[in-house]
């Protein structure tokens, strides 16, 4: 009941900001959304991190029994994680649009509420269809964040956002579909939604079944990201949205992507996944070391993140398609990290915004002679996210590259393990590093540093060059402080990835280990094959014709 | 029904047979067709509606009598009062429209146009 | 008989752990917590000098922790101190299947020898900076720079004493911040900014190779952690002394490992950013830029010595890139008139001769080199940042003359002499004992061109007297003139009117000052004496990398121990073979003219701080040459050229295609439904009959494909 209750009380409080008077409603949002934090925090302490690879606190409600669709809740350690992530951005959103928000106070809160509950969703979901209402439903409250209180260009924004995702998910969907048509054919006409039985139903599928549907799981995850070509409504829908919703955006709303890989691509399409993985992974090097020079000539600090995000992201995938512990739990590590070092540069940004109403490095110069605070968070969150060693940043960045230089580093010592990638995939995307640092300390340098340079000020628009007020420090602390924790030991949360990364990535490895060198030519001469032949080392070929 | 019902119908309706009453309905609706198609001017155009609905309402009752079916008559008798409950309601936009525009013309009124 | 010839195949490195001391963990926490105590004072306004006090504490801990460990360390073997866990993840139980970054720190002798003088220099600038960063305390930058110098602290000892590489990269990047933040701690002044930046950014070039080399070697030994990696290179080396080859990995390690080594380093070609460095207040040029952290280079390469000793194209290239950086930077060196910055290229051309040590497989040398330069680069360096301290902020070596004819500056010009006899290599003094066993050993090893080498160092000795003794002789003798600098240490914080017009007064060195420029005179001087202790293995500091990692070296096929006896006894060991004996010689000779020459050239007939009649003609003479050695080759405008400008090119293109062709074709996707509709659109027009003529049509349409088909 734990997690359901996680969802309820985002809902409920939604409905209570509704009915109570505008004045309340950041009050009553910031209560409420400290509360489910709290029951995270809770949740995570009755956890048994012993056993993080099995879903815990499993709960199951029948939806529409006839067709097999439950409520079904449970979480491992990656979407506990993940979930406790949401829910601490959840009352630093809500504190950190205080000011920020002025009109429209109820509208906003309650879709903020709301947007957590299909967050929530997304992570505890144990059945597919849940998780594609919460995925899907994620759309409508930031669509209305973006289009309500975004800034001029905001209604493009939001429509471009909506459209652009929500094609991609129907895609998702489209795949998801076809995989539970294929478990309930595999059952006997029985439907089941549930992503256990799926996964057990998806190794029904031949390998020409299994690249369609990775084709379409990845239209939707990509986007979602996003991944090179797909991500141009990302930078757009940043630029635009308020200061909450940037940092959920790229805190949270992004991971769902990487979450969707991570959940069902790896183990629903093992052998597309191997076949596919180097693909994947140049579309994804393309991302990082493109968007990185890109941001190289942003003049929008906010543009200039949500650009870094794709460039950071872009390593995560990286690390997920390398097929292997250190890529996979480095991944992970890396949607946290992001979360919380892009997230609090959002929060920074957004600070500056609400003093200066520009967020051109043309206009803004040298704040840190103002606002020495703002600097050092700034300054201390674009090393989280140049991925300074000692910080979050590092380790999931570190570890992404050395799980693709390990992957299938074949014979080149005991380290190596078996996979798609190599050595020279690890070495280009390691060019990322200097890109992010050229970048971030460009922007640092402009900003931040370099001589003081202030807006004109505007009557309509008074300038408020004070430094961080309390709220704010609060704000921008507990990420610093975990900034640090994560960076300095992140040891804990390794050993919890250990079990549910082995488990995702296991059907694949295996395809790789027994299959990697035949599963090209079996295709071809066969392509009604099944995945359990392949799996069966020596088997596949002696019953292929 | 037999060949022999038929022409005893026929000869009870005094020689003038089913071909006839759906002959001239088809031509009221024809007319009506051609009239609604062809005429530009409002009122026209609705008297041709009208046109058609009686040829319609012609063949209803003829296919009734033809059959020994009440069904048709009833039908009929629906769609006069429904018909006359039309017009009244075409006949005031009818004269709405003209007041807005000073003209019966059809083709003035295109503001739909993709 | 040079490194070479010490084939030890013991492998009790990784063997002899001594017992757990945790209390050396305080070598680096203390610094740790200095750094943090100063970032509290910096948040509650602290505007005393309780941050530089609390840090020259907290630091002299340090180095007396640090001291007392290596006293009680007893000359050979390892010490491991485990701390925490850091990055650890498993995915099996075989060798290599899991990743294990502890924080942990291991320490040898080679590990003492680099936390002695960090330490120790670190406390000594620190004392130093609390009367050189006096003026910033109102503004609390004082506490923020405290804060980063411990914080630098820190990173170095994590570098120096980690017992895995990641915790060295830790180190490696946490050093890079620092230098970071320090050069551009006066935040106001673009210079400041942009020369942190292309420091952090040609770093993070080296750091790339570093991480690479990281990878590869976890691939290749299954661990990262020193005793795992030494362990299995012992047992290369057993295969290699066996007659065995060396597999392409382990060959391509150093390559990677030196890459990094190159930007920490500054090395060609990423010596870029150290002279634009001098930027930092000059303390931290003192401690980061000349004495510890660019030597992080020559300590990763010593560390890994027994890996490159494997490959001998990478010894090559060390050497190589070494000899030609010393050469490169010495011709800069002559050509500045900024004294900062002469002394920047030195420390690059000083690091080029340690990694010419390195090639030329001489750890010993180049160990001594780095810790004998420590001293006296932080020496002239101090020196560089009284008189700047003093004048306003004056460099200029052209208006500046006659310092040490000036009460209160007797010491400032003894540590500049002395430091300057030192760097020039002056018979008797510690740079001549260090730089004479990297020539010899030049001419002993074999390798590609390394006699070549050894010629092209003594030149560049020759050089390095002279530029020294250029700045030495124009601003500490001569006529007594000066001019004050533009402002004060380059910070736009404050105003300095006294720094203007003609009531100005230099302020000569306060106790501080004076007494950290006296230590390290002594520091200086006594750097020789190690030299005489332990003549086995070429001295004390010989004697500590002898007993490290860096002692256990083989070399495949270039020289084994026999080739080099039978060679010896073929040549005889005449006074000419053995130029371990004429070194002295020949070096004293170039370091005597290279003083001499600079005498001639700026003390004869000199009037004025401005002009020397000799150098001026000289100068002349050497157009275009001298010009273009005084703009540095032109290296940074060619890099601009033919890197960042093309870099920032593509970047814009890339921007332009982002926004006009990738988003374009979404919007075009986007569009396709619109534009059918527009393709429809004509047949709704409004008009009553049309619609109805469509309808009439559409249903004799139904019509007659009923009546066709039935």
């Amino acid at each position: 009941m734990t997690l359901f209750t996680l969802m309820l009380i985002p809902l409920a409080a939604a409905l209570v900001v509704g009915l109570s008077p505008a004045r309340q409603a950041k009050w009553i949002a910031l209560a409420w959304t400290t509360l489910a934090l709290a029951a995270a925090v809770f949740a995570a302490f009755r956890f048994d991190w012993a056993n993080a690879g099995t879903f815990q606190f499993e709960a199951s409600a029948p939806l529409l029994p006839s067709i097999g669709v439950n409520l079904a809740v449970g979480v491992d350690s990656v979407a506990l994680m993940l979930l406790l992530l949401t829910t601490l951005l959840g009352p630093l959103c809500a504190l950190g649009s205080f000011t920020a928000v002025t009109e429209r106070v109820k509208t906003y809160y309650a879709w903020l509420l709301i947007l957590q509950a299909a967050m929530t969703g997304v992570f505890v979901a144990r059945d597919l269809i849940l998780f594609y209402l919460s995925f899907e439903f994620t759309l409508v409250p930031m669509f209305v964040l973006i289009s309500l209180y975004g800034s001029s260009n905001r209604r493009y924004a939001a429509i471009k956002f909506f459209l652009f995702t929500f094609t991609g998910s129907v895609l998702a969907l489209a795949g998801l579909v076809y995989v539970a048509a294929v478990t309930a054919e595999g059952r006997g006409g029985e439907w089941t939604f549930l992503i256990e039985d799926l996964e057990a139903g998806a190794r029904g599928m031949s390998a020409r079944e299994q690249a369609w549907v990775l084709a379409a799981l990845l239209a939707g995850f990509a986007v979602k990201v996003p991944l090179f070509p797909v991500h141009t409504w990302l930078p757009l829908a940043h630029t635009e949205a308020p200061t909450a919703g940037s940092v959920i955006l790229a805190g949270v709303l992004l991971k769902l992507g990487t979450y969707g890989i991570f959940r069902f691509v790896l183990p629903f399409v093992p052998v597309a996944v191997v076949e596919y993985a180097p693909v994947i992974a140049v579309i994804s090097i393309i991302g990082i070391l493109y968007a990185g020079l890109i941001c190289w000539v942003q003049t929008d600090v906010k543009k200039l993140v949500a650009y870094s995000s794709v460039s950071h992201l872009g390593f995560c995938v990286l690390g997920l398609v390398a097929l292997n512990m250190v890529g996979g739990a480095g991944s992970v590590m890396y949607m946290i990290n992001h979360g919380l070092s892009t997230g609090a540069l959002f929060f920074c940004i957004g600070m500056i915004y609400e003093r200066y109403h520009t967020r051109s490095m043309k206009e803004l110069g040298g704040l840190a002679r103002r606002m020495p605070v703002w600097a050092f968070f700034m300054v201390f969150f674009t090393m989280a996210s140049v991925g300074l060693p000692g910080l979050n940043g590092f380790v999931g960045e570190f570890m992404t590259l050395l799980g693709a230089f390990q992957s299938g580093a074949y014979g080149m010592g005991p380290g190596s393990t078996i996979g798609p990638l190599g050595p020279w995939f690890a070495a280009v995307a390691a060019t990322g590093m200097i890109v992010a640092a050229m970048y971030l300390l460009y922007m640092v340098g402009s900003v931040v540093f370099g001589p003081l340079k202030e807006p004109v000020h505007h009557h309509d628009h008074p300038v408020l060059p004070r430094d961080l007020s309390a709220r704010e420090t609060l704000v921008l602390t507990p990420l610093a402080v975990l900034c640090v924790v994560l960076g300095v030991y992140p040891t804990p949360a390794l050993r919890a990835l250990e079990a549910p990364v082995a488990q995702t990535i296991a059907a694949a490895v295996e395809v790789a280990d027994y299959a990697r060198p035949v599963v090209t030519t079996l295709r071809d001469t066969n392509p009604d094959l099944r995945v359990a032949q392949v799996r069966r080392p020596g088997a596949s070929e002696d019953e292929s014709p | 029904m037999t060949m022999h019902t038929v022409l005893a119908q026929a000869e009870l309706m005094g020689g003038v047979t089913l071909f006839h009453y759906l002959f001239v309905s088809a031509t009221l609706f024809a007319l009506g067709v051609v009239g609604f198609l062809s005429r530009r001017n409002l009122i026209i155009m609705f008297l041709c509606t009208e046109l058609m609905f009686q040829g319609a309402g012609l063949a209803l009752i003829a296919f009734g009598r033809y059959w020994m079916n009440p069904s048709g008559e009833v039908f009929v008798i629906f769609v006069l009062t429904v018909a006359a409950a039309e017009a009244a309601l075409a006949l005031a936009l009818v004269a709405y429209l003209y007041r807005r525009k000073n003209t019966l013309d059809a083709e003035s009124w295109a503001e739909l146009a993709g | 008989m040079g490194e070479i010839a010490n084939i030890t195949l013991a492998a009790d490195t990784a063997a002899g752990a001594a017992a757990p001391t945790p209390w050396l963990l305080l070598i680096p926490l203390l610094p740790l917590l200095s750094a943090v105590l100063c970032g509290v004072y910096r948040a509650l306004g602290i505007t005393t000098k309780l941050p530089g006090y609390t840090t020259v504490l907290l630091l002299a801990v340090s180095f007396v922790v640090t001291l007392s460990g290596y006293l009680s360390f007893g000359g050979h073997g390892v010490q491991i101190v485990h701390a925490f866990e850091w990055i650890n993840i498993s995915w099996g139980d075989g060798p290599g299947q899991s990743f294990t970054a502890n924080f942990s720190l291991y320490i040898d002798s080679l590990t003492w020898l680099w936390m002695l003088f960090v330490t120790g220099l670190a406390t000594l600038i620190a004392l130093y900076s609390t009367e050189y960063m006096a003026d910033d305390q109102k503004t609390g930058a004082y506490a923020r720079y405290f804060s980063f110098f411990s914080l630098f602290v820190f990173a170095m000892s994590c570098l120096v004493m980690a017992d895995n590489l990641l915790l060295l990269y830790l180190g490696w990047e946490g050093v890079g911040l620092c230098s970071y933040l320090l050069i551009g701690y006066h935040y106001g002044k673009d210079s400041a900014v942009a020369a942190a930046k292309k420091a952090f950014i040609v770093n993070r070039i080296g750091d790339l190779g570093l991480a690479l080399g990281i990878m590869l070697a976890f691939v290749h030994f299954g661990s990262i952690e020193y005793r795992e990696i030494f362990a299995r290179i012992a047992e290369i080396q057993t295969t290699v002394a066996a007659g065995g080859s060396v597999a392409w990995q382990i060959e391509a390690i150093p390559l990677l490992l030196m890459v990094g080594a190159f930007g920490k380093s500054a090395q060609l070609p990423l010596y870029v950013w150290l002279p634009d460095a001098m930027e930092g207040p000059t303390p931290v040029s003192a401690l980061i830029h000349a004495a510890t952290m660019v030597t992080a280079g020559v300590y990763l390469i010593a560390r890994f010595l027994p890996i490159f000793a494997l490959n001998p194209t990478a010894l090559a290239i060390v050497a190589w890139v070494g000899g030609l950086t010393a050469l490169l930077a010495a011709t800069i060196g002559m050509a500045q008139y900024d004294i900062k910055r002469v002394m920047a290229y030195s420390t690059v051309s000083q690091l080029g001769y340690m990694f010419l040590g390195l090639g030329v497989l001489t750890a010993a040398g180049s160990a001594y080199h780095v810790f004998t330069h420590a001293f006296f680069k932080a020496t002239l360096f101090l020196s560089c940042g009284a008189v700047m301290h003093g004048f306003a902020g004056q460099l200029d070596l052209r208006r500046l003359s006659g310092l040490g004819k000036i009460p209160g500056w007797r010491v400032t010009t003894i540590a500049m002499l002395v430091g300057c006899l030192c760097l020039a290599g002056f018979p008797g003094t510690s740079g001549f004992f260090s730089k004479d066993m990297i020539l010899a050993e030049a001419f002993v090893t074999a390798g590609p061109g390394y006699r070549f080498l050894g010629w092209m160092a003594i030149l560049t000795a020759g050089m390095t007297a002279y530029y020294s003794f250029r700045v030495f002789f124009r601003v500490f003798l001569g006529p007594v003139e000066y001019h004050a600098g533009e402002d004060h240490h380059g910070d736009d914080d404050h105003e300095h009117d006294d720094g203007h017009g003609h009531g100005f007064h230099p302020h000569a060195p306060g106790w501080a000052i004076n007494t950290v420029l006296l230590a390290l005179i002594v520091g200086s001087l006594a750097a020789a004496a190690p030299y005489f202790i332990d003549k086995e293995h070429h001295g004390w500091v010989g004697g500590l990398v002898h007993g490290s990692t860096a002692g256990h070296i083989v070399t495949p096929g270039v020289h084994t121990d026999a080739e080099h006896a039978a060679e010896a006894a073929e040549h005889g060991a005449g006074f000419f073979d053995d130029p371990h004996k004429w070194m002295y010689f020949a070096s004293s000779a170039v370091g005597i003219v290279g003083i001499l020459l600079a005498w001639v050239i700026h003390m004869t007939r000199r009037t004025s701080a401005a002009s020397a009649p000799i150098a001026d003609a000289l100068k002349a003479r050497l157009t275009p040459w001298s010009t273009l050695a005084e703009k540095k080759w032109l290296v940074d405008e060619l890099y601009d050229a033919l890197l960042r400008r093309p870099l920032k090119l593509l970047s814009h293109i890339f921007y332009l295609l982002d926004q006009f062709l990738v988003d374009g074709v979404i919007d075009g996707l986007g569009a396709l439904p619109r534009l059918i509709g527009r393709s429809l659109r004509p047949s709704q027009n409004g008009v009553l009959q049309s619609y109805a003529v469509g309808m009439g049509g559409g249903l004799a349409f139904v019509l007659i494909v009923v009546w066709v088909l039935s």
